[in-house]
């Protein structure tokens, strides 16, 4: 089952990658179809994020005693100053283990 | 003709070689990525073997994470398969705005250089064709971002898989995960309506916990992607008028 499921979300993933580069495509995708997909990066993500880090791996939304909330706005100011994810990712869990060590 | 758009006699190689060079510094970015990938697979319930494969079926960073979070919590198969379909549908995107340079080539390439368009091959390759002088070969430049970050995808989700039994669940390491989407995300919002589509998309995702099958993941994605369409297109109304 899970490998019918994994070729299908394959087959699906490739389709969205080829979709113009087939004969019968349009030239271009329609105006809205294109400003509304250039949306999808940023709710996608988010989506993932949020819960990550305002929901502790044993449950519960956890706003204060949360060592990941701080590191994750350590995270963010460190991505928008250097745009590298190796130096967000570094930072974060830098911060993540220093708060939990110190702090919680 | 303008001159930068003046053909080139550039070679296979060095279209291919400029294109392995340029990706290559991404995968700095990559490499931690797949790693945690593949210790999230194994911890989420994949065997070792799908969690590898995962990474070539699908060859989808944010969305095999989210398949192996979803098929490990036990949620029903549509909603798996629709999640991670809506997660993908941007590579839409990439594939309209490459599609001019690539279209005719024979089908035997465009498959190919479909399959290896991600978000990081794209980001690269693009630039190559919108800057340089037109070539040829210049489709060699996706195969070379395009397999530059496949191998090193490949390569990192097996050492994952072979090494995440053994990092103590104390070091954290599945917070990587939303740091690199951190990374992505935050410098990308420079709009009005991106912000919207964030805040949106970041209340649902909460309110929407209890929800069932982890349904939040989609319904967080498209109410993120309304609100970023709606706020743009109220903007360029208020522009226009």
């Amino acid at each position: 089952m899970i490998w019918l499921v994994m070729i299908a979300c394959g087959l699906f993933t490739f389709a969205t990658r080829f979709v113009m580069f087939s004969d019968i495509a349009p030239r271009q995708l329609p105006g809205w179809l294109q400003d509304a997909l250039g949306f999808v990066p940023i709710a996608v993500l988010t989506a993932i994020i949020v819960p990550a880090v305002l929901i502790p791996p044993d449950g519960g939304l956890a706003l204060t005693g949360n060592a990941r909330l701080p590191a994750a706005l350590v995270a963010i100011t460190v991505a928008l100053v250097t745009r590298s994810v190796l130096a967000t990712i570094i930072t974060g869990l830098l911060a993540l283990w220093c708060l939990d060590w110190l702090v919680y | 003709m303008s001159p930068s758009s003046a053909p080139t006699r550039s070679t296979r190689s060095q279209e291919f070689w400029a294109g392995v060079r340029q990706e290559l510094p991404l995968q700095l970015g990559v490499a931690p990525f797949g790693l945690v990938f593949g210790v999230l697979g194994i911890a989420s319930g994949l065997t070792p073997l799908q969690t590898v494969l995962l990474s070539s079926i699908v060859f989808g960073g944010a969305s095999q994470v989210v398949f192996a979070q979803l098929w490990g919590a036990g949620v029903p198969a549509p909603v798996v398969g629709a999640s991670v379909s809506v997660i993908n549908l941007r590579h839409a995107l990439y594939s309209a705005s490459i599609a001019p340079y690539l279209r005719s080539l024979p089908l035997v390439w465009r498959v190919p250089l479909a399959y290896l368009l991600t978000d990081e091959a794209y980001a690269v390759t693009i630039n190559r064709l919108r800057n340089e002088p037109s070539s040829p070969h210049q489709h060699y430049h996706l195969v070379g971002t395009g397999m530059t970050l496949w191998v090193c995808w490949q390569i990192t989700t097996v050492t994952g898989v072979m090494f995440g039994a053994t990092i103590p669940q104390s070091w954290s390491l599945g917070f990587a995960i939303p740091l690199t989407f951190i990374a992505i995300v935050a410098p990308a919002i420079r709009r009005r309506a991106d912000l919207a589509a964030c805040l949106v998309a970041g209340i649902i995702s909460v309110l929407g916990q209890p929800l069932p099958w982890k349904s939040w993941i989609i319904l967080a994605a498209i109410g993120g992607i309304a609100a970023g369409y709606l706020t743009h297109r109220h903007g360029v109304r208020e522009a226009v008028s």
